[in-house]
């Protein structure tokens, strides 16, 4: 039951498109773990199949031992409430904001179980100490807020719950290198506990040395740490045909 | 021509349509849909009133919370049948057209066979008289549509505003994949968004009955006023939905006042022509920037 995420044999893709072929692993809790890949390559469909978000996919799922993959052509998103319910987090590409609603409301939509909801008020405290500057946005609506401080408020609403897994697509896309030093360094501060945390990340260098675990994911299949942990990175590199990295 | 008269005449109409427009843009920009069973849920909620006034009781908040119920029920029924079947299947907004479009077709039929083309009224519900505030002489129905509608939108709005389910709603009018993530259900969502607007469309009706009848069909011009509002207020936005209700107030009353009640329609779609021929996406789009 130590498994946060046990994958099997998942495929998956949109329409005629399939994206990730036969891809399996496994995330113990308090595990943190990087996926790397080229663009297009099956990383943010792979996080997104775990939340139900893809347009098929078959294969097993498990979140905290229990089942919540299995087939599916068509409906996505049906079940993703459900699945987030039960202990997910996502924070997807492009942040899936709110761009009319406060920072305050993001955060406070966050908190989705009535516990959470009830203690939101010192939750919120909780994450603005991660976050700083999101402080003095609060009232602010998220459509003004610059890019950095949008991927802020996605993963802030993500913490507010007590997710046990959390799913984090490219923290430094679109961001200036200092930014997403700055963001990735907050994310290792992060708590896990029981939980786990899987970051998908195109820019190696942000992740070496920071996670427990790199994971190459090449034309939808998965190379190296998935089976072998302590694959050096420099071979999971060249599994992965990633380029060397520019920053 | 009596300036008061026209303003207080303005405001009670921009009450009633408000409330049916900020409900057709709350559920356009929450569901993506386009609800043209709105007028049925109207009408619907007039027979509601009604059935509840003869066996009932006449009271009128008992009256009022008979409409109100009934159209609650009625939204809800619109959701099970086109919202929910249809929301995942290809080309959505149609088919949710034409279906709201067939349950205000066949609701209207049903109703006429129901309760025969014979018009209803409702109970004076406010009791028949008026009273002077100021310089102005206000009768007491108009006062009455003022006040309950603005008692029901600001508890609305602060629902809205203040509870987790109003969240949800404001967080799925923007981003329902966001929403998804953060554990909201879109089906109950969906139908907590059609009670709530079922709900004002009954409100308006009782309302709008203590001046009108109640006949079948009587849904069909509040229906097409409520889109009206909400078009030029800009879909999506309660605010805007306010704006154009209380302007579209004041070119009914104002038309009725000087040219005569035949003209309303003509001057009324005129100025929405005019409205979207300036601000395509409805008032609204002048005050909230937000909107991308």
């Amino acid at each position: 039951m130590s498994d946060v995420l046990h994958v099997e044999d998942l495929s998956a893709g949109y329409g005629p498109l399939g994206v990730l072929h036969g891809v399996s692993l496994t995330v113990r809790a308090g595990e943190r773990v990087g996926i790397v890949g080229l663009n297009g390559h099956g990383k943010s469909t792979l996080l997104r199949a775990v939340a139900g978000l893809t347009g098929w996919q078959s294969g097993s799922i498990k979140l905290n031992g229990v089942e919540i993959g299995g087939t599916r052509s068509q409906g996505p998103g049906r079940y993703t409430h459900k699945i987030v319910r039960m202990g997910l987090a996502l924070v997807p590409q492009g942040d899936a904001l709110f761009h009319g609603l406060s920072v305050a409301d993001h955060l406070d939509s966050g908190a989705y179980t009535r516990r959470a909801w009830r203690e939101r008020k010192q939750r919120r405290e909780h994450v603005l100490e991660i976050f700083p500057p999101l402080q003095k946005l609060l009232n602010q609506p998220v459509g003004k807020l610059s890019g950095g401080e949008r991927r802020m408020v996605s993963l802030g609403r993500g913490l507010m719950d007590d997710a046990r897994l959390l799913l984090i697509d490219e923290p430094s896309l679109g961001l200036a290198p200092k930014i997403s030093n700055g963001l990735m360094q907050a994310l290792m501060q992060i708590d896990i506990k029981e939980g786990a945390m899987v970051i998908a990340e195109q820019n190696l260098s942000l992740l070496e040395g920071k996670v427990s675990r790199l994971i190459g994911l090449h034309a939808g299949k998965l190379k190296g740490g998935a089976l072998a942990p302590d694959l050096p990175v420099s071979e999971l590199v060249h599994h992965a045909g990633h380029p060397h990295p520019h920053h | 021509m009596d300036p008061y008269y026209l303003f207080v005449t303005a405001v009670s109409l921009a009450s009633i349509y408000g409330l049916l427009a900020i409900g057709i843009s709350i559920i356009w920009s929450s569901l993506g849909m386009i609800n043209l069973a709105q007028g049925f849920t109207f009408t619907v909620s007039g027979y509601g009133a009604w059935l509840v006034a003869q066996n009932v009781s006449t009271n009128g908040f008992v009256v009022v919370l008979g409409g109100v119920i009934t159209g609650a029920l009625a939204g809800a029924l619109t959701g099970l049948l086109a919202f929910i079947p249809l929301y995942d299947k290809p080309n959505f907004p149609l088919r949710s057209l034409i279906a709201t479009l067939a349950i205000s077709l066949m609701g209207g039929q049903f109703l006429l066979w129901l309760f025969t083309p014979r018009v209803k009224a409702l109970p004076k519900i406010f009791g028949v008289g008026s009273i002077h505030i100021g310089p102005a002489t206000v009768s007491h129905d108009k006062i009455g549509s003022i006040v309950c509608s603005a008692i029901l939108l600001l508890l609305t709005l602060a629902w809205m505003k203040g509870s987790r389910r109003g969240l949800e709603i404001r967080a799925m009018m923007q981003n329902p994949e966001g929403a998804a993530l953060v554990g909201v259900g879109l089906r109950s969502t969906a139908m907590a968004v059609m009670m709530v607007t079922g709900a004002m469309a009954g409100l308006a009706a009782v309302l709008l009955s203590q001046t009108y009848f109640i006949s079948p069909f009587a849904g069909t011009t509040p229906l097409v006023k409520g889109m009206v509002v909400a078009l030029a207020g800009g879909l999506g936005s309660v605010a805007g939905a306010v704006i154009a209700a209380v302007l579209i107030g004041f070119v009914e009353a104002f038309t009725a006042v000087q040219l005569g009640g035949q003209y309303v329609l003509i001057t009324q779609f005129l100025f929405i022509i005019a409205v979207l021929l300036v601000r395509p996406r409805g008032i609204a789009g002048m005050i909230e920037h937000s909107r991308e």
